[in-house]
């Protein structure tokens, strides 16, 4: 009888959350036609769309591009100068509680007046239900997805392989009420907002009519049992549908020509604005491909009025002889990353700092910087971009704490006269040509073909550096003439050789990737040239680690052995509670510092980027966190 | 022609599969790096999962049998870099780089034919040395200078024509001619450069065959016989001339498909070309694999369009009647 009434009781709370939850539409006019939001603008990139927009199946930065444009309401927002917060536009309430497992729940409560552009209401269901479909394995490998979904989440790993029924770490609490619990284990984590910002998506546009998301008070799950099949159609027409697109962005898009690569964007009635209230006024976006060679004559012949993210000199002046002929603007950013060369530090010279140290004193860095970059680039010397708020609070420590490794022959040989470089190849003591150092058994692992074994029993290593550097590429060829071909290294007793390949074989040196082929597991280069890109949100986390694992698929391709910095990347974001500024900036300066010692990689230059626009187009302000697709919004165009 | 057709598909599909490269490599190097603290069994079942989905727990030449009765029936594979069936990823590239191709084909045949005969008719005039003097010119001029040089002259500096795309942006078309004028201002330049590049080796190579021909002898009996000199020139000298020609267009037309890929990326046209470079590059083997068979078809149907039309041409190569 007991049971009975509680099967019941179940059922009734099971309907009435399902009923709660069903879609409400907005009868009446859409909220805000404005009168003000006018004109067009075409904005150009030169990476080709592929008309799959959602991130969750593409990395495609012009996809990502029009997806952003298209995309809002998530429960947190990144501010113009990078800040993590709750977006009050979406969310009332926003309630944080640690429980006694040392778990975290983030409780949230909607706003009234959230629609989606086919004048549907955005609901819980809608943040909720992408994690009760695809946070299951077979779902999601049905779809070509991960599973990861939620994998911070309570609950995330019993209801991906099937052995809960329900994801205990998502509630479905009201028609605009949920929370999120996120597992102590994979606390405390500075970024925790980040974990759980939810993106919305429109329950009934992706789902067939009559699937219902509910939640017995124990976690979320879908009525009935839905399998990939049953959902296959309508996910794959939500996917790729282009063509009024069911979004709750500031722009929607009406149509994309995969054909002309160009995707037409108008400016959504419905939205309720970002996380300051801004709604677009600009009331029809053309987002198109440009290619490198001609971008400039499109936006001198008005076929194109807004270009982002031009890094060569060459274009860049360009560019600005445009501006000063008037009719067009500039604005200028800094890069949220670095070049660099990368060095491998298990085997060969490389592996000891003082010859990494020494090749930073032997190039000259500022000199390089100003010829590749063309005065649009400045040094960097650690794993910074100079935009990043950490760098502009710490500056004048940094400058105190780091070393420049300033050009400088003198310097190059101390370093390598401490850490053993002093003999010829005679084993004497060093006067001219190559330096050798005499090692160890293990030191001479995997550069053993190299060795020099004297009578005496002494085995001399030289200070002989393999390069592999990618085909044309510009700084290769700078490095090529400043340090190989340079007269600094070979006076210093250092002689590097280059080899040149495509940078996919590059890349596979770098990963010392097996699978590719048997060559490359054997260690060969000690140096590459290659590039670092951040987001807004710098997160080290295992990059210095020693778990072959996670090496084999990209972590710590350096091969440092150093538990220090590894323990700095760590703590910087597992070991600082969220808003702990001062403790996230402490580890920061000193993992920046511990870098900059042992220079794993020698940070190189870092760029200015140029966006150059038509003047019709005004109030357009971007920073490296504040992208064109953010910045749009502010903007406004003057025929 | 089928049996041509499955032994170049088989030989690719294998040759294709013996360059080193694990799919299955690459696609777990991005699922680890989005998720952190994985256990190595958590690595090891995506592993297998992604082997299960990409089709790779089979034998190769089951796998080809899959892949080649899939692409009878429309299921060309799935694209890596993509993360789209191949089908959907190529069918927009492939109708860009036809359209252009024969378009172009078309000019530069009304322009070339007409061009080599009057040379070789009026061989060593002036307008004979001019036209060879300038066809040299642009036979020796590589087509991406050409392509700078006409967007510089008509799209920047006169201003007729645009400088890239394949539509206006925003531009709404009440009727289809509107719509059509559109994609020729559009297409106008591309083809005028791709008609430029061809017009060198193709005028030279259709004067060199007509000036061959004039000069045999039945031309002489046909001019002693007192026919007028356009059917001296259209019915005797051309149609002897044109064997050799057709067998040059041919390989010319599958050629320039080939070699478009500098025109679709200077023009931003989203071609098979370009298509099949980046799908390289990224090691798309299932896109690449599309895109080559593409060709094969091109090539494949080119040749059978050869035969046909030597029949048509030459009375002695019709076998049947």
């Amino acid at each position: 009888m007991k049971m009975r009434r509680y099967v019941v009781l179940f059922l009734m709370a099971a309907a009435m959350v399902s009923v709660t939850g069903c879609s409400r539409k907005n009868n009446g006019n859409p909220p805000f036609l404005d009168k003000n939001v006018k004109g067009q603008i075409i904005i150009g990139s030169t990476t080709q769309m592929s008309g799959d927009w959602e991130t969750v199946w593409t990395n495609n930065g012009a996809d990502s591009d029009v997806l952003r444009l298209i995309s809002g309401y998530d429960t947190v927002a990144q501010t113009k100068d990078g800040e993590l917060i709750w977006d009050k536009t979406v969310v009332k309430l926003a309630i944080e509680k640690t429980n006694e497992d040392g778990s975290k729940t983030f409780t949230f409560v909607l706003n009234d007046g959230l629609y989606w552009n086919d004048a549907t209401e955005v609901t819980a269901k809608d943040y909720l239900w992408f994690y009760a479909v695809f946070a299951n394995k077979e779902r999601a490998a049905a779809f070509g997805l991960s599973g990861n979904a939620g994998k911070d989440y309570v609950g995330h790993d019993a209801y991906y392989d099937g052995s809960a029924p329900v994801f205990a770490g998502l509630r479905l609490l009201g028609d605009r009420r949920f929370s999120v619990t996120v597992a102590a284990e994979k606390l405390p984590y500075y970024y925790d907002k980040l974990m759980v910002s939810l993106t919305p998506y429109p329950m009934h546009v992706w789902l067939p009519e009559g699937t219902e998301l509910l939640d017995a008070g124990d976690g979320i799950y879908l009525g009935g049992n839905v399998t990939a099949e049953d959902i296959r159609e309508t996910v794959k027409a939500a996917r790729w549908n282009s063509e009024n697109r069911v979004s709750c962005g500031p722009y929607v898009l009406k149509s994309f020509d995969k054909s002309a690569a160009m995707a037409v964007l108008e400016a959504n009635p419905y939205y309720l604005g970002n996380y300051e209230g801004k709604r677009p006024e600009i009331a029809k976006i053309f987002y198109i491909k440009l290619e490198s060679e001609t971008q400039l004559d499109m936006l001198k012949t008005g076929e194109v009025d807004l270009i982002s993210g031009m890094a060569e000199g060459v274009e860049i002046n360009a560019a600005l002889d445009m501006v000063e002929t008037g009719g067009f603007e500039a604005v200028s950013y800094e890069r949220n990353g670095y070049g660099k060369l990368l060095f491998v530090c298990d085997f060969g010279p490389t592996q000891f700092v003082e010859v990494r140290r020494a090749i930073a004193y032997l190039l000259n860095r500022e000199e390089f910087a100003s010829q590749f970059c063309q005065g649009y680039g400045t040094v960097v010397n650690g794993p910074y971009g100079l935009a990043m708020p950490m760098y502009k609070a710490a500056k004048e420590e940094l400058d105190e704490r780091l070393n420049a490794y300033s050009y400088s022959q003198e310097k190059a040989v101390e370093e390598l006269e401490r850490g053993g470089w002093i003999y010829g190849v005679d084993g004497g003591p060093y006067q001219s040509g190559l330096r050798y150092k005499e090692v160890s058994g293990k030191e001479m692992l995997g550069y053993e073909d190299k060795i020099i074994s004297l009578p005496d029993g002494r085995n001399l290593m030289p200070l002989a550096i393999e390069w592999l550097s990618s085909e044309n590429n510009p700084i290769s060829e700078l490095l090529d003439i400043m340090l190989v071909k340079g007269e600094a290294a070979a006076a210093a007793g250092v002689r590097i050789n280059r080899t040149t390949v495509q940078f996919a074989e590059l890349q596979n040196w770098v990963m010392r990737d097996v699978s590719q082929g048997v060559q490359y597991e054997i260690p060969t280069y000690n140096m590459f040239n290659l590039a670092s890109d951040f987001s807004a949100y710098y997160d080290q986390s295992y990059q210095w680690t020693q778990d072959e694992n996670l090496i084999a698929y990209g972590y710590n391709v350096q091969r440092l052995s150093d538990p220090e910095l590894d323990r700095l990347s760590m703590d910087m974001v597992y070991g600082v509670e969220p808003g702990d500024e001062k403790g996230y900036q402490k580890i920061w300066v000193d993992y920046i510092a511990r870098y900059n010692e042992l220079l794993p990689e020698l940070p190189l230059y870092s760029n200015t980027y140029y966006d150059v626009f038509r003047d019709k187009i005004r109030g357009y302000e971007v920073n490296s966190l504040w992208k064109t697709v953010d910045a749009i919004l502010y903007c406004t165009v003057e025929e | 022609m089928a049996a041509v057709f499955l032994i170049v598909s088989a030989v690719l599909y294998f040759l294709y599969h013996l360059i080193p490269g694990d799919p299955v490599k690459a696609e777990l190097a991005n699922f680890v790096k989005e998720n952190k603290n994985l256990t190595a069994e958590q690595i090891e079942a995506e592993k297998q999962a992604i082997t299960v989905r990409l089709g790779l727990d089979q034998p190769l030449p089951l796998r080809y049998i899959r892949w080649i009765t899939g692409l009878f029936t429309g299921n060309l594979g799935y694209s890596q870099s993509y993360r789209q069936p191949v089908a959907q990823v190529i069918t927009a590239p492939m109708q860009n780089t036809v359209i252009l191709n024969l378009m172009s084909v078309v000019l530069a045949l009304s322009l070339t034919i007409p061009l080599g005969i009057a040379c070789a008719v009026k061989k060593d005039s002036v307008f004979d040395r001019v036209t060879q003097i300038v066809t040299m010119v642009g036979y020796g001029v590589p087509v991406y200078i050409i392509a700078l040089l006409f967007i510089y002259v008509f799209a920047v500096v006169l201003r007729w024509f645009p400088v890239s795309g394949m539509n206006t942006p925003g531009a709404e078309f009440s009727s289809v001619s509107g719509w059509l004028l559109d994609r020729i201002k559009y297409m106008a330049l591309p083809l005028l450069v791709m008609t430029a590049g061809s017009l060198g080796g193709m005028t030279r190579y259709v004067r060199t065959a007509m000036v061959d021909a004039l000069g045999q002898d039945y031309i002489r009996t046909a001019r002693a016989k007192g026919l007028p000199e356009r059917a001296v020139i259209f019915s005797h000298a051309w149609r002897n001339a044109l064997l050799p020609v057709i067998a040059l267009i041919i390989s010319w037309f599958l050629g320039i498909f080939g070699g478009s890929l500098i025109i679709e990326n200077i023009f931003g046209l989203n071609g098979v070309g370009k298509l099949l470079y980046d799908a390289l590059m990224q090691k798309d083997y299932e896109l690449v694999l599309a895109a080559q068979m593409f060709y094969v078809v091109i090539s494949l149907a080119g040749n059978l369009f050869l035969d046909l039309i030597y029949g048509v041409v030459d009375p002695r190569i019709r076998v049947a009647k």
